[in-house]
């Protein structure tokens, strides 16, 4: 991409690793001028609508495509008879079974709304129309709607969640205070702006692919494998990402669709879910419950904590929402036991939606612990300071750093906390009560191996490249803050490419983790071409550099010269002039020395090197405090969230106006969760019936009050190479509970299921 | 076959001619038929403001108005409202400086109504905005800046 | 979305002599007729653009009253000074209605036609049981997800809730809806299921709004639209109503009182024996809860929205002590 005008902000740090740098493609985004993946200028495009079953289970019989096929402008009908003959492709983990057959329109039915068939046409609103007049035939089987249908049963322990350590049923048997309470929360949706979709052409055997792609490497792995040709034969391309939330880091079976389609056809094929398509054909966090049990002495000291969960999963995959993640890590406790569960339902294979596991899991323990501090009759903040954890009793490592002390403690100065009266239903306002609650969170650190490269122009411009990808996080701004501080020139000196699997290889945009991985290649890929120019600088003839007598050279201001003055000051383009160099061009990876290419193409396409928080000498984890003050109508039962402080460390910020941006978005989907999400099941055909913008509620501008954040952190140079820790999951994590807890302060009620709508408050 | 009709539309000051069929909304006009890519596509149900534009100076929504209707009406779009130089509209502007998306797939949206809910007099305060606004929906989040960046626009008109 | 022709129409007799043609659909502000028919709900042949159409789009205000032409547009109706001053339900029950966006396109003829958000009557392909889609095939609401659905007014067919905001208001102030050639009450214009849920309103084919008339009254000036709902914004109401008040010279003991309710009943809901209950009496809160539950009378929830029988009656009353100037 090019940078169109950027502009200046404040004194020079703005643009330099840390600065509060605007957004470097923002100029693109409010022009109109950013390009998504289906409007990329393709000719002879054809388009392709899927045709999703209308059955939870079951088999498709026959499917009735006559009259689609003699529809106007219809170009091609795919369905189950359709042997696409394509092949299973790796999983995240890089694991791969031979030679199994894929059949992204399948004839066994394992839940409504999964697509059976594809209809392609000259025109979408044709292909839209032909999709109606398909006729599918199924024998229908027994189904489990939800987990909470009597048929469903109890699920499958998850033995590698099982954790515990002390002897917690007998502590909690002893403990003198115990309280038990079992959450819920609904199954939720990520309603990314941007709805997926792709669009996909063929030249020979290469094929390019414009898709949405939290992971543009990981994705056209499954391409090439699906398709069986090389990978260096796909091009998944994905600048600008409409928002993720984790739906967009896989590819999914209507890609492979297309694709087929395309091939078949020897077209160009655009294929775009509808809206309601993005609520049936991948999945959201799943539907979770769990029991916590928690002993305490009477001065509030934990004992022990018992926690039994469970998630909904599909019939064809085991996908956990942990809702033990955060249990063991909160707080001090000697004595713990956690389980979890898995029940199979008729549903999609649900998936990571913003703080995966954290955030269910936060919502019980956190949940839980003000139920605690109720029974005692404390200040929810002073329990959870008594509690504190200095180290992390689960692995039994120091953290690296952890300033939740600090997030509760500036949380509430911020806040006003100390204002607070205990009881509930003591704070009102008219008609309004009004609650205060506390809600923690935390999200691991997670690490992967990356490669950037970095291009000198003669022109002084310097080059970024990365595939890595940018969905709102701030990816190009602070890759071009990296190579503005390396090189010492403003960022608009500095052009950033992304999104492109044919670039080097990153970490997925999940798990918070790209920046903290793509930075670190970005780093040091800059700082070796920095040094390689120095060699030139001071050892080639040409160079004006050269007889300063200088070991090193300075690069500040956008000008390149010897320490203290010694000698002339050269712009880069100068310097590469008189170098007689176009262009030097240095590519970096964070693999060990000596990585194998296949290695290499491992680690940028699975997850198998990707570095958990405690594989280190450190437990490594970003840390959150959310104080919401709610005011609920005492007669409606409407809860609306008037304030909200939240604090973090997430260590070193790249960007604090970035960083902030992200984590109000999280706070912001953490009201919606609270308050207003729920995908609806019919119980009697297993579908959502609120799969839709009007339905399915997310908040609006009007629902979001001015949200105040602060940051508690400090550099982190064991949790990545420039000190960052994750920013993008964590900001969700605790918000929930801690308007639940505002409520209850509020009204009296305890919400244990969410979201907290008004029928449970009247 | 399925019928088509000829269109004429008045686009940011241009005139656009295409054949379409006449179930085509306005926002497919744009996207598909006219390369104008920068009015989103959200829901297409009218649920979500990305594909807001301009008809006559109104904000609407271009996923629920078909293009036919709009002929001989003034269509403004993303695309048309910075200065013939290039220079930002100042909602654009502030948008950038106040921070005021992430993954900008509903800035145009947002932007195209911003620029309405300030020509109607909807931008009075903080609270107003937040209603006025509420047409748009942004899932990565950004409401507290939008807010400031129309604030900021509106004090300055 | 079906195929369909387009026909732009220069005059209303023109429109009404083509909507008389086989599979004609009016199209106005498409809010309803252009999401409908991407659902596949709707399935017009011809699609007969009245938006062109001049003088339809006309507000005046008087003594006597407003007309408001078929074609204002929502947004400028709730923008109206003269309406804001005379008749401020109807202001504010267009203001919270939809979005910004949608209320400068749907005009106030066609948001009275707007058809319910019952999640089976607009997924045919999901749900083909819907005797208001295709009359004799059965119900899928009952039976299923029903939070949103009416506890007013439904019958064994059908339990969809009407969703517009803007014909409570006009229910509440008795106002008229000009058909061109004939004149109707806004609640006679409404009907409830019963064994036609097809037919939701009197409007037979050929016919069209041309104007809505709200005769002024004391009431009318004093009034307030209450809407409640999950979401502060861009959303229907979980319940809402629509409430005026003229008190005797006393400023206490209650001359006139109108109140209709929203979100809770398959039709504009004007609830005449809450207004009988208080008229004549000295308002209090007490007065007003004990009135406010009438409301409910008749009401039969089915499931997940029996909230709304609570929920509706405080609605009510809340709204009857704000213009009553008790809260």
């Amino acid at each position: 991409m090019t940078i169109m005008e950027p502009r200046k902000h404040g004194d020079a740090s703005d643009g330099t690793v840390g600065g509060r740098q605007t957004r470097f493609e923002g100029n693109l985004k409010v022009t109109g001028g950013a390009t998504y993946a289906l409007e990329y200028p393709v000719e002879g495009l054809a388009y392709a609508i899927l045709v999703q079953s209308t059955i939870p289970a079951g088999r498709v019989v026959s499917v009735d495509a006559e009259k689609a096929l003699a529809a106007p402008g219809v170009l091609m009908v795919l369905t189950p008879d359709d042997d696409m003959g394509l092949l299973v492709a790796s999983d995240w983990g890089g694991n791969r079974p031979e030679n199994q057959p894929y059949y992204p329109l399948p004839r066994q039915v394992q839940y409504n709304g999964q697509s059976i068939a594809a209809v392609v046409a000259e025109s979408r609103e044709q292909a839209v129309e032909a999709a109606r007049l398909i006729c599918i035939t199924y024998e229908q089987t027994p189904h489990v709607a939800s987990f909470n249908d009597t048929a469903a049963g109890e699920g499958k322990v998850m033995d590698n969640l099982t954790s515990g350590w002390g002897d917690a049923e007998a502590a909690l048997a002893d403990a003198p205070v115990q309280i038990e309470g079992e959450y819920s929360t609904p199954r939720e949706y990520h309603v990314a702006m941007e709805p997926h979709g792709l669009t996909v052409k063929w030249d020979g055997d290469q094929i390019t692919v414009w898709e949405p792609s939290q992971w543009s490497h990981g994705m056209a792995r499954s391409y090439s494998e699906w398709f069986g040709i090389p990978y260096e034969n796909v091009r998944l391309i994905s600048p600008f990402i409409g928002g993720g939330f984790g739906s967009k880091g896989a590819a999914l079976a209507h890609g492979a669709v297309a694709a087929f389609a395309s091939r078949k056809l020897g077209r160009p094929v655009k294929l775009a879910l509808t809206r309601p398509q993005n609520f049936t054909n991948y999945g959201g966090r799943a539907a979770t419950r769990q029991r916590i049990k928690i002993g305490a002495t009477e001065d509030g000291i934990l004992q022990a904590i018992v926690h039994r969960g469970a998630s909904e999963t599909s019939t064809y995959a085991d996908w956990p929402e942990q809702t033990g993640a955060a249990t063991p890590i909160l707080y001090k406790v000697e004595n713990f036991s956690s389980q979890h569960r898995v029940v199979p339902v008729n549903a999609v294979t649900p998936g990571a939606l913003r703080g995966p596991g954290k955030n269910p899991s936060a919502f019980g323990i956190e949940s839980a612990m003000e139920e605690l501090a109720y029974k005692l009759g404390m200040d929810p903040l002073e329990l959870r300071l008594k509690n504190y954890a200095d180290h992390d009793y689960q692995s039994g490592k120091p953290w690296s750093t952890r300033r939740l002390r600090e997030a509760l403690t500036e949380g509430a100065e911020a806040f006003g906390w100390s204002k607070r009266s205990h009881e509930p239903r003591s704070m009102r306002d008219g008609n309004q009560l009004i609650g205060w609650g506390i809600g923690c969170g935390t999200f691991p650190v997670i690490q992967a191996p990356s490669e950037a490269m970095i291009r000198i122009l003669g022109n002084g411009r310097v080059e970024v490249v990365s595939g890595a990808i940018d969905m709102g996080q701030g990816t190009y701004t602070i890759l071009a803050q990296t190579a503005a501080e390396v090189f010492g020139i403003p960022v608009d000196q500095v052009e950033v490419h992304l999104g492109d699997s044919r670039l080097p290889g990153a970490a997925i945009a999940g798990g918070s983790m790209l920046a903290g991985s793509i930075l670190g290649a970005v780093h040091k890929a800059a700082t070796a071409a920095r040094d390689e120019l120095i060699g030139l600088a001071l050892n080639d003839e040409k160079s004006p550099l050269r007889d300063t007598g200088a070991n090193t050279l300075t690069f500040s201001g956008g000008r390149i010269a010897a320490p203290r003055d010694q000698g002339p000051s050269l712009t880069l383009s100068e310097l590469m002039a008189a170098l007689g160099r176009d262009e030097i061009e240095i590519l970096r990876n964070t693999l060990p020395e000596g990585a194998t290419a296949q290695e290499q193409h491992q680690a940028w396409t699975s997850m198998a090197k990707v570095q958990g928080p405690t594989m280190g000498e450190y437990s490594m984890h970003s840390w959150c405090a959310h104080f919401a003050e709610v005011r609920v109508d005492e007669d409606f039962g409407t809860v609306r969230v008037s304030r909200i402080v939240s604090a973090f460390d997430c260590g070193r910020l790249y960007n604090p106006r970035l960083v902030e941006s992200q984590w109000r978005g999280g706070i912001i989907m953490g009201i919606g969760q609270a308050l207003l999400e729920e995908g609806l099941v019919d119980q009697r055909n297993g579908r959502t019936v609120n799969g839709n913008m009007g339905d399915y509620l997310v908040p609006t501008n009007a629902d979001v009050p001015h949200i105040e954040v602060i940051s508690v952190g400090v550099p982190d140079y064991g949790a990545s190479a420039l000190g960052g820790k994750g920013v993008g999951e964590v900001g969700i994590v605790g918000v929930a509970p801690a308007i639940a807890n505002a409520v209850f302060h509020a009204t009296g009620k305890r919400v244990r299921d969410l979201p907290i709508t008004l029928e449970k408050l009247i | 076959m399925t019928r088509t009709i000829h269109l004429s539309l008045d686009i940011n000051g241009r005139r656009h001619e295409l054949d379409v069929e006449p179930r085509v909304t306005l926002l497919d006009a744009l996207r598909e038929h006219l390369a104008l890519t920068g009015t989103k596509k959200g829901c297409d149900q009218g649920q979500c403001g990305a594909c807001t534009c301009h008809v006559d100076g109104s904000r609407v929504l271009s996923c629920l108005t078909l293009a036919a209707q709009v002929e001989g009406r003034q269509i403004t779009t993303i695309e048309g409202i910075a200065a013939e130089n290039g220079e930002l509209h100042p909602v654009q502007a502030a948008f950038v400086e106040h921070d005021a998306f992430q993954c900008g797939y509903c800035t145009p949206g947002q932007i195209m109504s911003a620029v309405a809910c300030i020509r109607e007099g909807h931008a009075g305060s903080d609270e107003e905005i937040r209603e006025y606004m509420s047409g748009n929906l942004c899932r990565c989040g950004a409401y507290n800046n939008i807010v400031a960046a129309v604030r900021e626009a509106a004090e300055m008109a | 979305m079906r195929d369909f022709s387009y026909y732009r129409a220069s005059s209303a007799d023109e429109a009404r002599h083509a909507a008389l043609q086989s599979g004609a659909m009016l199209l106005a502000g498409g809010t309803t007729l252009l999401d409908l028919a991407k659902c596949g709900v709707m399935e017009p042949e011809t699609v007969v653009d009245i938006t062109h159409l001049p003088g339809l789009g006309r507000i005046t205000v008087d003594a006597g009253g407003a007309t408001i032409g078929a074609l204002a547009k929502m947004g400028e109706v709730a923008d109206h000074a003269g309406i804001r001053a005379a008749f401020p339900a109807v202001s504010e029950s267009l203001s919270l209605a939809a979005s910004a966006q949608l209320r400068n396109m749907a005009t106030i003829g066609g948001n009275l036609l707007q058809r319910t958000r019952c999640s089976y009557f607009r997924e045919p392909d999901v749900f083909p049981a819907c005797h208001k889609r295709n009359p004799g095939s059965g119900c899928s609401a009952l039976g299923g997800v029903t939070r949103n659905h009416a506890v007013l007014g439904t019958s064994d067919t059908c339990i969809a809730s009407y969703p517009g905001d803007l014909a409570v208001a006009l229910v509440a102030f008795d106002a008229v809806v000009e058909l061109g050639g004939r004149t109707i009450s806004v609640d006679d214009f409404f009907l409830t299921p019963g064994n036609t849920p097809e037919r939701e309103t009197v409007l037979e084919r050929g016919e069209m709004i041309t104007a809505i008339t709200v005769p002024a009254s004391a009431a009318a000036k004093n009034s307030t639209y209450l809407k409640v709902r999950d979401r502060q914004s861009y959303e229907f109401a979980a319940a809402s109503a629509a409430v005026g008040l003229e008190f005797e010279a006393d400023g206490r003991t209650v001359r006139d009182i109108r109140v209709a309710l929203g979100g809770v009943a398959t039709k504009p809901w004007r609830a005449r024996n809450v207004e009988q209950a208080l008229t004549g009496k000295v308002l209090s809160p007490e007065t007003v809860e004990v009135a406010s539950r009438l409301a409910m009378e008749g009401a039969v929830s089915h499931g997940a929205n029996h909230y709304k029988i609570e929920l509706a009656p405080r609605v009510v009353a809340r709204a009857i002590l704000k213009v009553g100037g008790l809260v």
